[in-house]
C-alpha cells in the first residue's frame, strides 16, 4: 500500500517503501511512466528516488486530495519489473585518496577492493543530491563502511566513492562525504545535451578498473 | 549595456528558475524572494521571466551607458530609492552598498538581463555552475545586455507599502506536516512550531541552517528521498536546515514539515540571529497565503 503524503502547498510524495531495493525501484519507476502517460490534470513534473516519487503539481489547477486519488487508482495497476536496458562501462582509475583508508577499514587489499567493487553490475537508484550525482547500489558486503566523519569541502567531478551499501559518482565538483575510491573520465552532466544527466533511475553500469 | 564597476557581495543573474528537472539533480533556482522579484519585474514593465540581478548583503556598482528604467525591490539598499521606479541617465551609475535590514536586493532592469537561456532559464546555478551568463557570479568588468522583455509601461508610482512582504524578523514562516512527519515521536511537529528557532550563520541559497534551543528532536533514518524547496530537514544532531530554491533534489534527513512557497519569499531575507517561529497550516489555508500575495501582483495602477 503506497502512502501518499503532502510534500509542502504543491507537491505530493509517493512512498512505497523504506528499504534500498530494486523491486521498490521498479514500483516507483512503473508509476512515474503511468504518469507520464495519463497525466493526471495539474501534474506538472516528478522526481524518482529510491523508493519514493515526488509528484510536483500546480494548485491553481487541482489540489492535493484529488492527485492522491488519481494517483492511488494506480496502486497495484502497474508492472513493476524494470526494463532491461544495456549494462554501460564506466572506465575507472582506482587511486582514489580513500582507497588505503577503505582497505584497511576492510581488512581488504587495495586489489580485493578493486576486485570486489568492478566484479558486478550496479542499478542506479536515483540521480539527485547534485546535478548528475549518480547513487548506485547494492555494494559487496565486504566494501560496506561509514561515511567520512567530516565531509569534504570538494569533491572533483569524475569521483566515485563509497558509503554504506551505497557506490556513487560525483558529475559535478560538489562537496561530499563518501570515501573515494576512484575516478573516471566519463562526463556525467552536461547542461548542454539532452538529457543532461548521462544516467537515469533503472539504469544498469559496471566499473571497469583502467591501469 | 551595462557594465558592473563592483560586484557587491554575492551578485547573480535570476529569472523564475528551471523546475521540473530535479530528476537529474538540478536544482529548481531562481529568485530566492520570488516575492521581491516579481514586484520589480511588474515595477519597470517586464514580463514575468526577465532575468535580474540577486545581490546579498551588499550590492553592486553598475554604470549605464544607455538611459535605463530600474527597479529596486526586497531588502532595503539605504544609497538608492526602493520599490519605485528608478530613470537613469546615460553615463550615469547606481551603487547599491550595503543592505539591511533584509539580506537580498533585486535589480530589474527595463527589457530584462539578456543572457543565454541554459536549461530554459538564465538562472546562475551555483552546484553546477551554468546558466547566469557567465557560470559564475558577477565579476567587476562584466558587460550585462539589456534584452527586450519590457512588456508594459513602467508603474509610475511607488509600490504601496501595504503590498510588500516584512524586511526584517521574528518571522512567522507557514508550513504544512511531512512528508515525513512520521520519522518523528507523537507531538514533534508541535514541539517544533513551539519553539523559537534561530538562524544559524550557514545560510545560502540552497538552504538555511537553524538553531532549535531547548529542542532536540530526534528522527529516525530514512533511504534517500526526493526533497522540495522548503523541506525542514532534521539533522541526526537536533539541527534544522530549511532546503531553499537551489536545494539538493534528494535527501537523507527526514523533514518534519515542509514551508509553503509564499513563504520562502520571507526566509529569503532571514538574516542569522534572528528568530523564526513556524506555524502548521493546512493546505486551504496555503491556497489563500498563495493567492493573497499573487493578488498583490495583479495591482492595478
Amino acid at each position: 500500500m503506497w502512502q501518499i503524503t503532502p510534500a509542502g502547498d504543491r507537491a505530493l510524495l509517493v512512498t512505497v517503501g523504506r528499504t534500498i531495493d530494486p523491486s521498490l525501484l521498479g514500483q516507483v519507476l512503473a508509476l512515474d511512466r503511468a504518469l507520464a502517460d495519463r497525466r493526471p490534470s495539474g501534474l506538472i513534473s516528478t522526481v524518482p528516488a529510491y523508493a519514493s516519487l515526488l509528484c510536483h503539481y500546480d494548485p491553481e489547477t487541482t489540489d492535493a486530495a484529488r492527485l492522491a486519488a488519481s494517483i492511488r487508482q494506480l496502486d497495484g495497476q502497474t508492472d513493476a519489473s524494470i526494463p532491461f536496458g544495456p549494462v554501460v562501462d564506466v572506465p575507472t582509475r582506482y587511486d582514489g585518496p580513500d582507497m588505503a583508508d577503505v582497505a584497511l577499514k576492510t581488512n581488504l587489499t587495495p586489489a580485493a577492493v578493486i576486485e570486489a567493487h568492478a566484479s558486478r553490475e550496479y542499478l542506479v537508484y536515483c540521480v539527485g543530491f547534485a546535478p548528475g550525482f549518480t547513487y548506485c547500489g547494492a555494494l559487496p558486503d565486504q566494501l560496506v563502511v561509514p561515511r567520512l566523519a567530516s565531509p569534504r569541502l570538494r569533491v572533483p567531478a569524475g569521483s566515485i566513492g563509497v558509503a554504506g551499501r551505497q557506490t556513487g559518482i560525483y558529475a559535478v565538483e560538489s562537496p561530499g562525504g563518501w570515501n573515494l575510491i576512484g575516478r573516471t573520465a566519463l562526463r556525467l552532466f552536461d547542461a548542454a545535451a539532452d538529457p543532461p544527466a548521462r544516467f537515469k533511475p533503472g539504469d544498469r553500469l559496471r566499473f571497469v578498473p583502467m591501469s | 549595456m551595462i557594465e558592473v564597476v563592483d560586484a557587491g557581495r554575492w551578485t547573480t543573474i535570476q529569472d523564475r528558475g528551471r523546475p521540473g528537472l530535479e530528476r537529474f539533480g538540478i536544482p529548481p533556482g531562481g529568485a530566492a524572494d520570488w516575492f521581491a522579484a516579481a514586484v520589480a519585474n511588474r515595477i519597470v514593465g517586464n514580463q514575468e521571466d526577465a532575468a535580474l540581478l540577486e545581490c546579498t548583503a551588499a550590492g553592486p556598482t553598475l554604470r549605464f551607458d544607455a538611459d535605463a528604467v530600474v527597479a529596486l525591490t526586497g531588502a532595503n539598499s539605504p544609497r538608492a530609492p526602493n520599490w519605485q521606479p528608478v530613470r537613469t541617465a546615460r553615463g550615469s551609475s547606481l551603487t547599491i552598498g550595503t543592505i539591511a535590514p533584509g539580506l537580498r536586493t533585486y535589480i530589474a532592469v527595463r527589457g530584462g538581463i539578456n543572457v543565454p537561456l541554459v536549461l530554459g532559464s538564465r538562472s546562475f546555478c551555483q552546484r553546477g555552475t551554468f546558466g547566469g551568463g557567465f557560470g559564475r557570479p558577477l565579476q567587476r568588468g562584466d558587460g550585462l545586455a539589456i534584452g527586450r522583455l519590457g512588456e508594459h509601461e513602467p508603474l509610475t508610482m511607488p509600490w504601496p507599502e501595504s503590498h510588500r512582504l516584512p524586511a526584517r524578523g521574528p518571522w512567522e514562516v507557514r508550513v504544512i506536516a511531512g512528508p515525513q512527519h512520521d520519522a518523528f515521536a507523537q507531538g514533534a511537529l508541535e514541539r517544533l512550531t513551539a519553539t523559537a528557532c534561530r538562524v544559524a550563520p550557514e545560510i545560502d541559497r540552497m538552504g538555511l541552517r537553524l538553531e532549535t534551543p531547548g529542542l532536540r528532536l530526534q528522527p529516525q533514518e530514512i533511504v534517500t528521498v526526493p526533497m522540495p524547496a522548503g523541506a525542514i530537514q532534521v539533522t541526526p544532531s537536533g539541527g534544522l536546515i530549511v532546503l531553499h530554491v537551489d536545494h539538493q533534489s534528494t535527501g537523507g534527513y527526514p523533514a518534519i514539515a515542509t514551508v509553503i512557497r509564499a513563504d520562502l519569499a520571507l526566509l529569503a531575507q532571514a538574516r542569522p540571529g534572528e528568530t523564526v517561529r513556524f506555524r502548521s497550516i493546512d493546505q486551504l489555508e496555503a491556497a489563500r497565503a498563495w493567492r493573497r500575495l499573487t493578488g498583490w501582483l495583479e495591482l492595478d495602477q
